[in-house]
């Protein structure tokens, strides 16, 4: 097991950067998430710790090792592809135990090597030794393949050959376990499933892991940390909750769950509450700031619909809806204020209960939830 | 500096050795061949990096080039009558082969014509034949004393129905036997021609022919002119057949640089010769590819369109006559070559006067050598290209190597009697006088073939995802043994495909073997060849049917490892 460290990382490929400034600090046994939308270099940021692109510049540290010189196969990396990358004619037994045959493959003496050499092209000819054979069927057991050992991978459902990629990596026992949109193939059902396990698996095994991913429901609900990405840069390095409550920049906000963003401008500063014009309404707003252009911004589910004239809010407006959208427990509304257009969301009580599209509401936010950027 | 060394040790050093091997026997002899048009005199490339003696003599020669090797071809002597009889040949194959195929495909393609299973199973068959085997055959039926001009004879006919030594003769074999070259492409028109149009074509009323000549037809035309154009290369190329059958008085380029070199140890001669050869054929496949561009029939046919099948008795009947008339001839020619092995004599009758076997075992004493001989050269140009062709599909798939892709596709453009002079030429001399080796023979047979075998591996390599070999360097394994555990068992099915194709056409190739094979190193097609030239037709009638059944059982292997691989 061990951390990870990542400084000054940049990429070019042909004269084009895709990389840059990535800085990382990951943790002994931490779960990061790699957030950001498709293109933004997640990939190759992880190829480049597992040693498949070679960084243009800048320095990457597993567990105090410079693995700069380290080949591939030499960096102890275990990684699950986006695609499983299974080996089509072996069947899952072999494929877990690969890694161990390589290990086999490098102590033993030339007689050794022949034997397992031919083992590895067909295992029917030269027997696993007793370790071997324990380590990969305690694994298999681990991920509840056990009867399917035998089985080729092409014979197995999605989920199934999804956990094969996660045992084979595993029985490395690698001192990072980096994981590249694992569960984009999968339904989402499926998803949630195995979301879980790989949770309790990390959590088990206390196994640093690199997580990529562009969903981010997927990063908030399994990652200790997350590193946001955008154009080949990393934007804001947290907590989920972190994130989600002080995002630095809109895109994050917007990014991170969903968000109402709105350009406007500081008019007053003091008492710790700032104001803030936006169009011919004012704001207010607990965050200090010396700039004057600012992005206020507000999470649907901060922003009150009120029933009557019973609550005292020291921001509130008169809203159109425009519609409505049930979603589950929540219901979701498109409200008119002046010229902007706002997300509110509210629990669910009942059916009757729902706005229709043009009745006039008031809204109330409080200032400890706006935030402006 | 370590850079260059982790270069080195890996796949770097394979790379540096393959397009070593590429320049050395591909890009040096035809480099050299074109020299000599002008130098008149074989020039030692490789003495000339090694000795300033020797390279005071190229010097030499280079001051003393002249253009009159062009000068001839063009002021209308002797060469450039063979090129214009060449030109004439393959123009007449190519258009007489468009003909025979139009009803043919369309009869496959459009109709429910009676055994067209049968038909096109049979078409096959002229494929695996060497032309000059076929060549030799076309004598047995029509010669002097044919059993074809026997009966013609009967009937009232006077001399030969054709003369098989003759222009037509040469264009009748190449007709008959390079057809199915052309009929699958054909097929595969027709199919994909837009049938929706010749239904509104019918709808507004128009008769079926009516449809068929003015939409059907001019739809498929694209396709029909590049397949003239395969034909027109093939022909073109084609040594078998002129090698057999042109008589004296008939120049045809290909058999005139054979003669220069074979004959007259004419170098600036045999390199002119080459050098337009090569030329023609490297527009021709040029002007393939313009006319290619844009078009994939491998996409178009991909989209299963229901196509409603002719069944009117009235066109298929015919349809299937004619074409059953076309696939009977090769297989005529076949047979009459097995009668002859079995024959104790064969006179001027229909039949031979009596059976025997002693033939074959004639030849499984005292010409087992040939035998052994083919399945050596064979094998080791087989296990030479398995090699290169691994190594050159993983850079010309993993590495996007332009330049191997393109090496490899030098080999299909150059006539293999071309490619032979090249060699020859090239390695003539110390320090790497090689010809008349059974390596330069292999190592000719293995570059001529290499496309196939690269075709085949390349498109196993392609359907490898490149993560899958990332995930064992991932689990630990060196690239090396990434490639040994992973790729290696993956690719199989391709290789063991191509490596099949590869042993075939070895054993059937004629041009190289002729031209470059040492006399302990004959292998079959050599052994028939002098054999017919000696007028020992029994022998070599037997030694044919032995080739021609090894060539067919492995084909037979090939496509068996090739369906099973699709499915
Ligand atoms: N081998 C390469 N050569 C050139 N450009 C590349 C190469 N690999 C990646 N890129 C470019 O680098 C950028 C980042 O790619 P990367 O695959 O890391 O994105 P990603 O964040 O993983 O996206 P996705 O979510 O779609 O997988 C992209 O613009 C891509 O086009
Ligand atoms: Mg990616």
């Amino acid at each position: 097991m061990g951390s990870v460290v990542v400084e000054q990382l940049r990429k070019d490929f042909s004269g084009v950067t895709v990389l840059q400034n990535i800085d990382l600090d990951i943790k002994e046994g931490e779960f990061f998430a790699l957030l950001g939308p498709s293109g933004c270099g997640k990939t190759t940021t992880m190829r480049c710790i597992a040693g498949f692109e070679s960084p243009t510049s800048g320095t990457i540290k597993i567990g105090d090792r410079d693995v700069a010189k380290l080949a591939p196969n030499e960096r102890n990396c275990g990684m699950v592809f986006q695609s499983y990358a299974l080996f089509p004619h072996m069947n899952v037994f072999d494929n877990v135990a690969y890694s161990l045959n390589i290990k086999e493959l490098r102590k033993g003496n030339l007689f050794k090597k022949v034997g397992v050499y031919t083992r590895m092209l067909n295992s029917k000819l030269v027997k696993y030794p007793k370790e071997i054979e324990k380590k990969v069927m305690d694994i298999l057991e681990y991920v509840e393949l056990t009867d399917h050992a035998k089985k080729l991978t092409s014979e197995l459902s999605g989920g199934q050959q999804q956990r094969v990629a996660l045992a084979r990596a595993l029985v490395m026992e690698p001192e990072v376990l980096l994981m590249d949109e694992p569960l984009s193939n999968l339904d989402l059902k499926l998803r949630h499933t195995m979301r879980n396990t790989i949770r309790r698996i990390q959590q088990d095994l206390k196994i640093t892991t690199i997580f990529v991913t562009h969903d981010q429901e997927e990063a908030m609900s399994m990652a200790d940390r997350i590193a946001v990405m955008k154009d080949g840069e990393i934007l804001q390095i947290g907590t989920p909750t972190d994130l989600y409550s002080n995002p630095k920049t809109p895109f994050i906000a917007d990014f991170v769950g969903t968000s109402n963003i709105l350009p406007g401008k500081v008019v007053a500063s003091d008492n710790g509450i700032t104001t803030v014009q936006i169009g011919n309404q004012q704001i207010k707003s607990v965050t200090q700031t010396d700039k004057t252009d600012v992005q206020v911004i507000i999470r649907p589910e901060n922003i009150n619909v009120l029933n009557g004239g019973s609550d005292d809010y020291d921001n509130a407006f008169e809203g159109t809806i425009q519609f409505a959208t049930y979603l589950g427990n929540t219901v979701r509304y498109d409200i008119k204020v002046g010229e902007h257009q706002l997300v509110v969301d509210t629990t669910y009580e009942s059916g009757d209960s729902i706005k229709r599209s043009g009745e006039k509401v008031r809204l109330g936010v409080s200032p400890e939830r706006v935030l402006l950027i | 500096m370590s850079k260059l060394k982790r270069f080195l040790s890996g796949m770097g050093f394979i790379k540096l050795l393959i397009y070593g091997f590429f320049l050395l026997f591909l890009i040096i002899p035809l480099l050299s061949v074109f020299l000599v048009a002008f130098t008149n005199e074989p020039i030692n490339v490789f003495g000339s990096l090694i000795s300033l003696e020797q390279m005071q003599t190229t010097i030499e020669q280079f001051k003393n080039a002249t253009l009159d090797n062009f000068k001839s071809i063009f002021s209308y002597g002797h060469y450039f009558q063979g090129l214009l009889n060449s030109l004439k040949l393959s123009l007449i194959v190519s258009l007489w082969v468009l003909v025979i195929c139009i009803p043919i495909a369309y009869g496959i393609a459009r109709t429910k014509m009676p055994f067209k299973k049968t038909i096109s199973g049979l078409v096959t068959i002229p494929l695996v034949i060497p032309t000059f085997i076929s060549a030799y055959a076309f004598i047995i039926m029509f010669g002097r004393s044919g059993w074809v001009t026997y009966i013609y004879q009967q009937l009232g006919g006077e001399g030969m129905l054709i003369d098989p030594y003759s222009m037509t003769g040469i264009a009748i074999v190449q007709i008959f036997f390079f057809f199915p070259y052309a009929l699958w492409p054909m097929v595969a028109a027709f199919k994909v021609s837009d049938v929706s149009l010749e239904e509104a074509s019918r709808n507004m009323g128009a008769k079926s022919w009516l449809t068929f000549i003015t939409v059907t037809f001019p739809l498929v035309i694209p396709g029909m002119l590049s397949t003239a154009l395969v034909i027109f290369a093939v022909s073109f190329s084609d040594f078998g057949t002129p090698i057999i059958l042109a008589p004296s008085d008939l120049n045809l380029i290909v058999v005139d640089a054979y003669r220069e070199i074979a004959g007259f140890f004419n170098w600036g001669g045999a390199a002119i010769l080459t050098v337009i050869m090569i030329a023609v054929a490297g527009v021709i496949y040029w002007l393939q590819n313009y006319l290619l561009k844009g078009r994939d029939y491998g996409t178009l046919s991909g989209k299963p369109k229901k196509i409603k099948l002719i069944e009117n008795k009235a066109l298929t009947v015919p349809l299937a006559i004619f074409s059953g008339f076309v696939v009977i001839i090769p297989l005529l020619a076949m047979g009459t070559i097995f009668l002859q092995s079995i024959a104790t004599t064969w006179g001027k009758d229909p039949l031979p006067s009596g059976y025997t076997l002693e033939h074959y075992k004639t030849i499984f004493t005292s010409s087992l050598g040939n035998i052994q001989n083919s399945l050596v050269l064979a094998g080791g140009a087989l296990v030479l290209s398995v090699i290169i062709a691994i190594f050159v599909s993983y850079f010309v798939v993993r590495h996007r190597s332009i330049t191997l892709d393109f090496m490899t596709t030098v080999p299909l453009i150059v006539p293999g009697i071309a490619l032979g002079i090249a060699l020859i030429q090239t390695f003539n001399t110390a320090p790497l006088q090689l010809t008349g080796t059974a390596l330069i023979l292999i190592i000719a047979y293995t570059i001529r073939r290499l496309p196939y075998m690269v075709r085949s591996t390349v498109g196993t390599m392609k359907s490898i995802k490149q993560d899958i070999e990332e995930a064992a360097v991932n689990l630990g394994a060196s690239t090396l043994t990434a490639a040994v555990t992973v790729v290696g068992p993956l690719m199989l099915p391709g290789i063991a495909a191509g490596s099949i194709l590869v042993f075939v056409t070895v054993i059937k190739e004629t041009s190289i073997s002729i031209l470059m094979a040492p006399a302990e190193w004959a292998p079959m097609s050599l052994a028939i060849f002098q054999n017919v030239l000696r007028a020992e037709y029994y022998s070599a009638a037997a030694m044919s049917v032995i080739l021609v059944i090894m060539v067919l059982l492995l084909q037979a292997l090939a496509n068996k490892l090739s369906g099973g691989n699709k499915s």
